[in-house]
């Protein structure tokens, strides 16, 4: 696929055109990535597709090769696989808290321990989220900036 | 938890109990039984004690991430894994427990208390850790607001 660039003056809006033969999965990936750099991901739930913005997102969780995108009262399907979300979602705070899950830190209310040397988030929902002891690390170099 | 992960802190957690029930065997035996003199096999003793108190960690090993529940309901048999495995060693290695069987609800309330007060002391830490994350991330989240 020929990539272009061109500068346009300020008065224009800024826009991405992809000129395909065919709408192929790799097309809809470069589709997704782009809204996910504007905040929003696409979600699907009862074959209808919704865009959903990313600072909606509480937490994203893989279960059986699928991915969910939770929001306080949705879950929208995304063909989005985890590991590309967890790179496009780093700089919206979002962070990896177990194997399987990435948490909106935004949408944390509290941290409690929860046996073992994991700890549990408490979401502003009052969902709790277990943070895996190995990431427990992760966590405080994230909320320390490191 | 990866399974390499989980050896390595089983290893870790082994050095540290064998060290730690030296310590209380010298400490112990020298204000009790100071008259005692042990051979060379005597050094066997805190590391066959600390495989018993170590290996029932086997049973917190877990692929997925363990509900509190599973994870309430495994430390418990771990507990009693670990008084089987002293019992075991204090019976076999001792003729003492078997003429005074009431040493052994000494040793396995002992158990019971060190496994208490570990646990409760793991717990404490991991409320302390808990309060100042949920502080630094209401000041994470207050700075990203902001911004």
């Amino acid at each position: 696929m020929e990539i272009k660039v061109c500068r346009i003056g300020k008065e224009h809006p800024e826009e991405v055109e992809i000129r395909c033969h065919e709408v192929t999965e790799e097309v809809r990936e470069i589709v997704a990535f782009v809204k996910t750099r504007q905040g929003q991901l696409t979600g699907h739930q009862e074959g209808r597709q919704y865009e959903v913005a990313v600072t909606d997102v509480c937490y994203v969780e893989a279960v059986d090769n699928k991915v969910f995108l939770y929001t306080q009262k949705q879950v929208y399907e995304t063909r989005q696989k985890l590991y590309e979300l967890e790179e496009l979602l780093r700089e919206k705070h979002f962070l990896r808290v177990s194997k399987s899950l990435l948490l909106n830190l935004m949408k944390v209310q509290a941290i409690k321990p929860a046996l073992n040397g994991r700890m549990m988030a408490v979401l502003r929902g009052g969902e709790e989220i277990i943070i895996s002891r190995k990431y427990v690390a992760e966590l405080k170099k994230a909320l320390r900036g490191n | 938890m990866r399974e390499k992960d989980f050896w390595i802190d089983l290893l870790r957690t082994y050095a540290m109990v064998t060290t730690l029930i030296t310590v209380v065997l010298c400490v112990a035996g020298s204000l009790l039984m100071p008259e005692l003199t042990f051979g060379y096999q005597a050094f066997s003793a805190p590391l066959v004690y600390g495989l018993a108190g170590t290996l029932p960690n086997l049973v917190l090993y877990s692929r997925h991430e363990l509900k509190i529940g599973e994870l309430l309901v495994r430390k418990v048999l771990q507990l009693l894994l670990i008084e089987a495995g002293v019992f075991f060693v204090a019976l076999y290695g001792s003729q003492s427990y078997w003429q005074r069987p009431g040493m052994l609800l000494v040793l396995g309330g002992s158990v019971l208390a060190v496994y208490i007060v570990a646990n409760l002391f793991s717990w404490l830490a991991d409320v302390r850790s808990a309060r100042i994350l949920s502080r630094e991330l209401s000041a994470f989240q207050s700075s990203r607001e902001e911004s």
